[in-house]
């Protein structure tokens, strides 16, 4: 006598009808051998998904929020330098019709270089990758410390851009040197820590 | 299903919420998803990686990608199947990374001592990870989390037909580790 197969077995399993279960299942009815076979199939899996759950031998969290917080920072400050262009475009004008009438301020044109000072680090972050690296995990602590304050700033400048009127440039400059400082820390702790382990 | 029951239970009370925060960035809200989800999601990497690196790798690669996706959850199937979807993928495309080592050079030599050595009787946890990567993962998905071959097939970039003559091995190498042989 032919016995079924595993493949036979298994697609007995199946909530559908497998191509040649009838014949299969003909047979099973008079073969206590394949019943014996199918028990042993069904046990097995029962035992499978009993099997106890394994855990992560450490916390993954640390980095993987770093590393979503910094993708959302990078999103952000690509929006923040383009609203930002076009904030520095309409104080080039305001400034321009200013320098007419009276003594110029210098803060738009600081505020202008601090801007450019902040794209040029997220240029620099980004070259270095810190997503694509595995952090230690004070490494990993010391730069989400920084994402959160660097998430927290743009979420100031960001509650400016949604004002009526236009913010005071002092305020925008306090805010745009703050992101520079935090961004400067970031980049410090990266390629510090790089150079610390000779990566 | 095991990773339910592994869920941590205050969240699937707050589902909604938690969601619905988590959608903003809410840091609180992601920070719950991986607490409720890590062990479900590390264990089906696990069962299915090489090694416990691998694993890992699997679960931050699988919750960035639940941290920047969340918004395009539609709550139409549950948050676990949703989730477990991403991390299955992850881990799919983990083992193909690393194809090369997944030979079954190493099976068939081990099958090669067991018969020289039949009194040795293998555990469950042993003969699965002797399984080739492909296979484990088939096993894995049909057996335990209830995919079925079309749906194997599809994440995996194969045919359903794979994924059976897969299954069937694996379950005929499992019967004699296990030293389940009858007399078929």
């Amino acid at each position: 006598m032919t016995h079924l197969s595993m493949e036979a077995l298994l697609g007995l399993r199946e909530p559908g009808l497998e191509p040649g279960a009838a014949t299969a299942r003909e047979h099973l009815n008079q073969c206590p051998l394949c019943q014996a076979e199918l028990d042993r199939l069904h046990q097995r899996v029962a035992r499978l998904k009993a099997l106890p759950p394994l855990r992560p031998g450490r916390d993954r969290w640390p980095e993987t929020a770093a590393r979503y917080k910094a993708e959302r920072r990078r999103r952000r400050s690509r929006m923040a330098v383009l609203t930002g262009l076009a904030t520095a475009a309409s104080l080039a004008v305001v400034v321009g019709i200013g320098r007419m009438t009276q003594p110029a301020s210098p803060t738009g044109e600081e505020l202008h270089q601090t801007m450019e000072r902040s794209q040029a680090l997220e240029n620099a972050l980004s070259a270095y990758n810190p997503e694509g690296r595995v952090l230690d995990g004070r490494t990993a602590r010391m730069a989400q410390e920084l994402e959160d304050r660097i998430a927290r700033v743009d979420r100031e400048l960001e509650a400016t851009e949604l004002l009526p009127q236009e913010p005071p440039q002092d305020q925008l400059l306090q805010l745009w040197r703050e992101r520079v400082g935090l961004l400067d820390a970031l980049v410090d702790v990266h390629v510090t820590r790089a150079s610390n382990a000779g990566l | 299903m095991p990773g339910t029951l592994l869920m941590d239970s205050s969240l699937l009370a707050n589902a909604q919420t938690v969601v619905a925060r988590a959608r903003t960035g809410d840091p609180e809200a992601l920070a719950s998803l991986y607490r409720a989800f890590e062990v479900p999601v590390y264990n089906l990497a696990r069962r299915i990686c090489r090694t416990a690196e691998d694993a890992e790798d699997v679960l931050q690669e699988t919750f960035f990608e639940v941290c920047r996706s969340i918004g395009r959850y539609r709550e139409e199937g549950s948050l676990w199947g949703w989730v477990r979807t991403i991390a299955a993928s992850k881990a799919l495309m983990r083992i193909r990374r690393n194809k090369y080592r997944d030979t079954d050079e190493l099976h068939d030599e081990f099958v090669g001592q067991r018969q020289e050595d039949t009194h040795l009787r293998m555990d469950l946890e042993a003969a699965l990870e002797r399984l080739s990567e492909t296979s484990r993962a088939v096993v894995w998905l049909h057996d335990v989390e209830g995919y079925t071959h079309e749906e194997i097939a599809s994440m995996m970039g194969k045919t359903p037909s794979f994924s059976k003559s897969q299954l069937a091995r694996a379950h005929a190498r499992l019967r004699v580790w296990l030293g389940e042989e009858g007399t078929l």
